[in-house]
């Protein structure tokens, strides 16, 4: 169903949505200007008319650091005592942008569709709403045209609001979505408005960058040369020489969720087991005790990090491509190879190939 | 299984007490192992080839490879002290507590290579991972064609499982050869790399599978020998080492190609190890 929500009713509608949930979504920090995804303490907080978030959401599934268990050993008696975390929390993530909904998605796929279910994942998964937000205006950094993620949600969310101007089209995408919008009491919207939404997103892809629109078409050939691996291994050792092995590519990604596992000492006696988001393009992401490391040299692990982005087994977990293309890697590369680039690079090899050089 | 069991076996692990501890070789023990709960001692159905991840409180959690026979022997882990978790293993006493997680991973074609010969290819600690199919084909010995064992090491005081190899010996149409890299005293054996080896022993071609577990070196040399000799690189069997975390699929420090050891693997024919574009 589709119905029309006032401009001044938005308030109502986060509020009505706080009281059943913890809330979540572009926060605006006075003093940098940034905009941050994050723990809101009252609907007030949140912006819907900021721009794309310096962060992706994933941490509300898939916490930077987080204990997943508690244990006791006790050397004198020799007993081990275990203790689980509860990671159910209702949650709503408010103000979602579309690229951040299907990175939600991928995430899904991969830690609940796959052999095993992650548990923990699934603790933080269940009793969440989602709420997207249409750009109707992409941002500079943006290319989810490419990789169709955007501008505007498709499937996934709870609610979707569109801004058409002097007021938001809200749509809803589940039956718990459709059960609040109901309670509001919303008037019912029109074709007139549905039809007002598809020329406002036509017009936000007309938007885009041009490298969003150059790169569109080229995104499906560069995903053929990375899953076949056809690509010369000057182009990864080009890449390689420009990454700085931060990992910041892989913290703002919405769908890298690497994680490491260790257990550090808490107090005496009890130690935590955490787990902790991880980067492949880290030197010790594979190295085993003993030393033995498979993958030396950064541009080997550089490549790894786009074959799980772009390459087509991959996109088999996914159900799509690992890339969604809010283009925050690029936005944080210190070495400028952000996905796009990347994308360009190999882009380039592709077409000096066909000048049979 | 519930959700609270699965929690249980894929995230938390169960705890398990130490029966005995054996030293093998240098820095090289055995650790034998069971759960006190009943239920879960006899949920514990494994498949030889597979790893289960240990926890030893309070120092961290290891991915290992199971020695044991899925068919009635004492469940057990046998373990090199390479860094902090595994000395902390090496520390620990019969009464001690240990954490398992598992069993994980994909295990040997047990039931696809019956009516076959079996050629176990093994160098230094190498024949851990192999010995639970070592010993689970003996107890079937029937199913299968000739089954031989071609070991080596660096010196005769490294090599693994010198009882049991013994005890294999024993058992009827079990042939077994044995070398070390340099001549050294007392030694009667053979003398050479395990593939040279390899190289002068009568292997069966037709109708066989080979298992290749061992250091990259010693393992790249042994699959030459094999191809060499006619086997076809679908019939050539190993199980791989990675970084792992979860065990479980999720975490990806195992990724290699576009496979998770973990959940793909540990097990790969030889064809599917040549298309993984990685070092082994």
């Amino acid at each position: 169903m589709a119905y029309l929500l006032a401009k001044d009713a938005v308030m109502g509608l986060l509020e009505a949505i706080g009281k059943e949930y913890a809330l979540f979504g572009p926060v605006g920090h006075s003093a940098s200007g940034d905009v941050f995804f994050e723990r809101a303490d009252e609907a007030g907080e949140i912006r819907l008319d900021a721009p794309i978030p310096s962060n992706p959401p994933k941490f509300a599934v898939f916490p930077q650091f987080e204990k997943i268990f508690a244990y006791r050993y006790d050397r004198e008696t020799r007993e081990a005592r275990i203790t689980p975390e509860d990671f159910v929390m209702p949650k709503a993530l408010v103000g979602l942008r579309s690229c951040d909904l299907n990175g939600l998605i991928c995430l899904d796929r991969f830690f609940l569709g796959q052999e095993y279910v992650d548990e923990v994942y699934r603790g933080h998964r269940s009793k969440m709403l989602l709420v997207t937000n249409t750009c109707v205006k992409p941002f500079p950094q943006c290319f989810c045209v490419c990789t169709d993620s955007g501008p505007s949600a498709k499937e996934g969310y709870d609610i979707n609001l569109t801004d058409l101007g002097d007021f938001y089209l809200l749509e809803t995408g589940s039956p718990k979505g459709e059960r609040l919008a109901s309670r509001l009491r919303l008037p019912a919207s029109g074709p007139e408005e549905l039809r007002l939404k598809e020329r406002a997103v036509d017009a936000s892809i007309g938007l885009f960058d041009d490298r969003a629109k150059e790169n569109k078409a080229w995104i499906s050939r560069v995903v053929n040369r990375v899953t076949t691996g056809f690509i010369r291994g000057e182009v990864w050792e080009h890449i390689g020489d420009q990454c700085f092995e931060c990992g910041a590519c892989s913290f703002v990604c919405p769908t890298c969720s690497c994680f490491n596992i260790e257990d550090v000492a808490a107090d005496e006696g009890r130690s935590d087991r955490l787990r902790t988001w991880d980067s492949c393009s880290f030197e010790g992401y594979t190295r085993m005790a003993g030393d033995h490391n498979p993958r030396k040299p950064v541009e080997d692990r550089r490549n790894k990090r786009f074959f799980c982005k772009l390459s087509y087994s991959q996109s088999k977990k996914y159900l799509r491509p690992g890339c969604v293309g809010c283009g925050r890697c690029a936005r944080v590369c210190p070495g400028d190879i952000g996905l796009p680039n990347v994308v360009t690079y190999i882009r380039r090899e592709i077409t000096k190939d066909s000048n049979g050089r | 299984m519930d959700d609270k069991n699965r929690f249980a076996v894929v995230t938390v692990p169960t705890v398990a007490v130490i029966d005995e501890v054996r030293d093998e070789i240098e820095d090289v023990k055995t650790f034998y192992f069971s759960f006190e709960d009943k239920t879960v001692a006899s949920n514990f159905v494994i498949k030889s080839g597979q790893f289960v991840m240990c926890t030893i409180f309070g120092s961290g959690e290891f991915a290992v490879s199971l020695p044991f026979s899925p068919q009635g022997e004492h469940p057990h882990l046998t373990v090199r002290k390479v860094g902090k978790v595994t000395s902390a293993l090496h520390d620990l006493r019969p009464g001690d507590k240990i954490g398992i997680r598992g069993p994980f991973g994909n295990g040997f074609p047990f039931e696809e290579i019956q009516g076959k010969n079996v050629v176990f290819v093994a160098g230094g600690i190498g024949l851990i991972p192999l010995r639970s199919s070592i010993v689970h084909i003996l107890q079937n010995r029937k199913d299968f064609g000739r089954v031989l064992l071609v070991y080596g090491a660096r010196s005769s005081n490294i090599l693994m499982y010198k009882k049991n190899i013994d005890e294999w010996r024993a058992v009827e149409g079990f042939e077994n050869w044995v070398t070390i890299d340099v001549p050294e005293p007392g030694w009667d054996g053979e003398v050479g790399f395990v593939n040279l080896l390899v190289r002068k022993t009568d292997i069966p071609v037709e109708n066989t599978v080979a298992f290749v577990c061992g250091p990259p070196v010693m393992f790249n040399s042994v699959i030459k020998e094999l191809m060499n000799k006619g086997l076809k690189d679908d019939c050539i069997i190993s199980t791989l080492e990675r970084h792992m975390k979860c065990g479980i699929g999720k975490c990806q420090h195992c990724a290699i190609g576009r496979t998770l050891v973990c959940t793909d693997g540990p097990v790969y024919t030889y064809r599917q190890i040549k298309t993984l574009g990685e070092h082994i």
